[in-house]
């Protein structure tokens, strides 16, 4: 007997169908992993099985718990959430209460569930979740993300559910964190004997955490059935696309990487004022402390770190959006500290963004936006510009066409192909590039990535990648370097690297690598 | 624009503030008996056939009185509006891309300006410069440069965090072309929104000034010197009060329930194009 049984369900808003017909049940204990990518249908099946659909939803089919199909009246569905459904979010800054204590919140999901007692549990359920009684004093926002997620997680458990939906529970934390909680997600089901509806794009943290999966695609269930036989022989042609993006395997093309350096940064620091009184201001934080490296002429240059460990910082005095407090740098000889970067030069260098969605302003064209950085070279004549902008698009792959088009008329992946576009448009010599895939949809991640290693063949390019995702970087660069609290650490060959790092963190870092599925 | 139309208050909202104007513009061309003419006999007289709401103590015919009245307090508030818009949001562009000493300057200026009350400026105009429509537009209009600069700059402040701002500013866009570019066709929707706004406050303003004498004079008309003409009359003939009164009540709600169902409408689309990004 199933523990939920979720049959013919659709959900639709007015004439747009967003899930259609789904049908799969979950066993008492069992881990049960739902995947999909954006826009699959994923996160409204888990809402419609917490009852938490947003207005104007239409529902049809059966949800069953235990036999029981879901109450109707909100009162009622409230209490089974509270008793027997527990949920974490993606987000946890914004689903904790900012001016509780995490002491009082785990207390209230405790109460509301009727049980007196409640300050005798928290101190278990900190500890059940790995946090010390002292994070229990404190407010959400002077917690890191993966503490968060863990009070998250332990104001779920507060009610002692049945059923735990974990929607995306570690895409919004960095790598080391990310491996931390799926691992405690995981112990505390079975030591619990709780099901759990684990739901996520990353197939690597399912492979990790669930017995059976379920994979979605536009609304539909495509393949259901033993996690390790769908990993090991997709059936859909879906799903073994799928399966087939999940792994990197690009490495190895003969790239000319010259002597002649073109980037070089000496000693750069990046201190910001904190707060505190005038005359008793409190010690500034070093974003980045004393950055030492260069960059050769064609290589593919990855830097690696946690979040908050200065990479994005870097990168920003690098293609000169923000100013070096000490220290400076060098493209192609010419000396600057960031922000003073001349514009003859800033044509040499371009960024591409993180966010394939905020880095398009949606009131221009493509076109428009992509000729911006035109302005950089003077003297171009109107058709020059049209050629130019026709050439970038056409390398990444895309119609001249889509050049008349507004950015919302793109999926994230062609947002990403022509944010690249717009970095080359200037013929530039140097890409940097933060984390270039890590906001796209896995199918299209192995898309993007050959992309750019191609554009690199032919435009001779070179690359400075920032990221924290390893086996991106072991696909792509050919040197690493390590970065912690504004320093960096240790440098390598990422084979050499990632099989015998020297430092805490590196080790750290490659411990938390998912293993490959199948 | 059909999914804007869909929303009732926004519907009813436009809806009456278009029969207003369009009242209000008609008046320029034709009321049905001249604003200027004087019956003292034919004086107070209640709804009728002839004069749909009545005549005032001269013997005027009220409805060409309100809608000429109407249109000067269009006129004042709309061109308050423009003064507002026309300086605070540029003054708030400058003070989100520029910071520092230029956003200090702007934000104590505006504090500076709200700590007048509008009134006391108004008396102070009115000394220097004399009574008039004019002033009235004048002393609303400053009032309105301190709150289009602050919805401008908040518009603007979280805007500029996003990534195309920093690709333009890679690109070589100096900050005035930053602003013109990429913040100000982004926050335009705040900016209608609070235009709405203000147009109603400012049509209360100019009624409340010419009441208490400061704005519109004599032979022109507006809703507020209706006010004025008809309060020592009051107890005797309410009447002279109250159409002029709910007139200004009901152009004021027509234009607060279109601010709110623009707010409400252009709310909803923002969320919807984020729906990709969250699913």
């Amino acid at each position: 007997m199933p523990l939920l049984d979720v049959s013919g369900l659709t959900i639709a808003f007015g004439s747009s169908e967003v899930v259609s017909d789904i049908s799969f049940a979950v066993g008492a204990g069992e881990r049960f992993g739902i995947i999909g990518e954006s826009g699959s249908g994923k996160t409204l099946t888990s809402l419609a099985i917490a009852g938490l659909l947003p207005d104007g939803a239409q529902v049809s089919g059966s949800i069953k718990l235990d036999e029981m199909p879901l109450p109707a009246s909100e009162k009622a569905m409230a209490r089974l959430r509270g008793q027997r459904i527990g949920m974490v979010f993606q987000e946890p800054m914004t689903a904790l209460n900012p001016l509780m204590r995490v002491n009082a919140q785990i207390e209230e999901a405790i109460e509301l569930n009727g049980n007196s007692s409640a300050k005798m549990d928290v101190p278990h359920l900190l500890a059940e979740v790995g946090l010390e009684l002292r994070h229990g004093e404190r407010y959400p926002h002077q917690l890191s993300g993966g503490q968060r997620q863990r009070v998250m997680i332990a104001m779920a458990l507060a009610s002692q559910p049945d059923l735990l939906i974990a929607d995306e529970p570690t895409s919004a934390l960095d790598l080391i964190t990310q491996r931390k909680v799926l691992d405690l997600i995981a112990e505390i089901c079975s030591r619990r004997h709780m099901a759990l509806l684990f739901i996520s794009h990353d197939l690597k943290a399912v492979a990790r955490l669930c017995t059976r999966v379920a994979v979605m695609h536009r609304g539909q269930l495509v393949e259901t059935g033993p996690a390790t036989e769908v990993f090991a022989a997709p059936k859909e042609a879906y799903t073994q696309k799928l399966v087939a993006a999940s792994r990197f395997d690009l490495r190895a093309q003969d790239r000319a990487v010259s002597d002649e350096t073109l980037l070089s940064v000496d000693g750069i620091t990046r201190e910001y004022r904190q707060g505190g009184m005038l005359f008793w201001a409190e010690r500034p934080l070093r974003a980045v402390d004393d950055a030492r490296f260069a960059v050769r002429q064609g290589e593919c240059l990855a830097l690696v770190g946690p979040s908050g460990c200065g990479k994005t910082t870097l990168a920003k005095m690098i293609v000169g959006l923000d100013r070096a407090s000490s220290g400076a740098m060098q493209l192609e000889g010419i000396t600057y500290h960031g922000s003073d970067l001349p514009s003859a030069l800033r044509r040499d260098m371009s960024l591409v963004f993180q966010d394939p969605f905020g880095s398009f302003n949606p009131r221009l064209t493509i076109g428009a936006s992509l000729g911006e950085p035109l302005r950089l070279e003077t003297g171009l004549a109107a058709d020059q510009v049209r050629a130019r902008l026709v050439e970038a698009v056409e390398a990444v792959g895309l119609h001249a066409d889509m050049l008349e088009r507004y950015p919302h008329e793109f999926s994230g992946g062609q947002r990403q192909r022509l944010a690249i576009a717009r970095a080359l448009v200037t013929r530039p010599k140097l890409l940097v590039l933060d984390e270039p895939v890590s906001a796209l949809d896995v199918s299209v991640r192995g898309e993007v990535l050959a992309l750019l290693s191609r554009l690199q063949k032919d435009f001779a390019l070179t690359y400075l990648i920032i990221s924290h995702d390893l086996d991106m970087v072991a696909a792509m660069a050919d040197r690493v370097l390590v970065m912690e609290a504004g320093r960096i650490i240790e440098e390598g060959r990422p084979e050499q690297l990632f099989a015998a790092p020297q430092q805490k963190l590196t080790r750290d870092l490659v411990a938390a690598r998912l293993p490959d599925i199948s | 624009m059909r999914k804007l139309l869909a929303h009732p208050s926004l519907t009813i909202g436009l809806g009456a503030t278009a029969i207003f104007v369009a009242l209000a513009l008609l008046s320029l061309v034709w009321t049905p008996f001249p604003i200027d003419q004087i019956d003292v006999p034919r004086r107070f007289l209640g709804p009728s056939a002839e004069h749909w709401l009545g005549t005032d103590n001269l013997g005027r015919d009220m409805l060409s009185l309100v809608m000429a009245g109407a249109w000067t307090s269009f006129l004042v508030a709309a061109i308050a509006v423009v003064i507002g818009i026309g300086v605070g949001v540029p003054l708030g562009l400058a003070a989100a891309t520029w910071g520092g000493p230029v956003e200090w300057l702007v934000l104590r200026l505006s504090d500076f300006i709200f700590a007048f009350p509008s009134v006391v400026l108004a008396i102070l105009i009115t000394t220097l410069i004399g009574p008039g429509a004019t002033n009235a537009v004048i002393a609303i209009g400053i009032f309105n440069i301190p709150v289009f600069a602050r919805v401008a700059r908040g518009g603007a402040m979280s805007i500029a965090t996003l990534d195309y701002v920093a690709a333009g500013r890679l690109a070589g866009l100096n900050n005035a072309q930053i602003a013109w570019r990429h913040l100000l066709p982004n926050i335009m929707s705040l900016l209608i929104v609070q235009g709405t706004i203000q147009m109603s406050l400012g049509i209360l303003g100019e009624a409340g000034l010419s009441y208490i004498g400061l704005g519109t004079q004599r032979p022109a008309t507006s809703l507020g010197l209706m006010l004025r003409d008809a309060q020592g009359l009051f107890l005797l003939h309410p009447w002279l009060s109250i159409v002029p009164g709910l007139a200004i009540v009901l152009i004021v709600i027509a234009l607060n329930l279109a601010g709110d169902g623009l707010r409400d409408a252009i709310d909803p689309k923002l969320r919807q194009e984020n729906a990709n990004a969250l699913a």
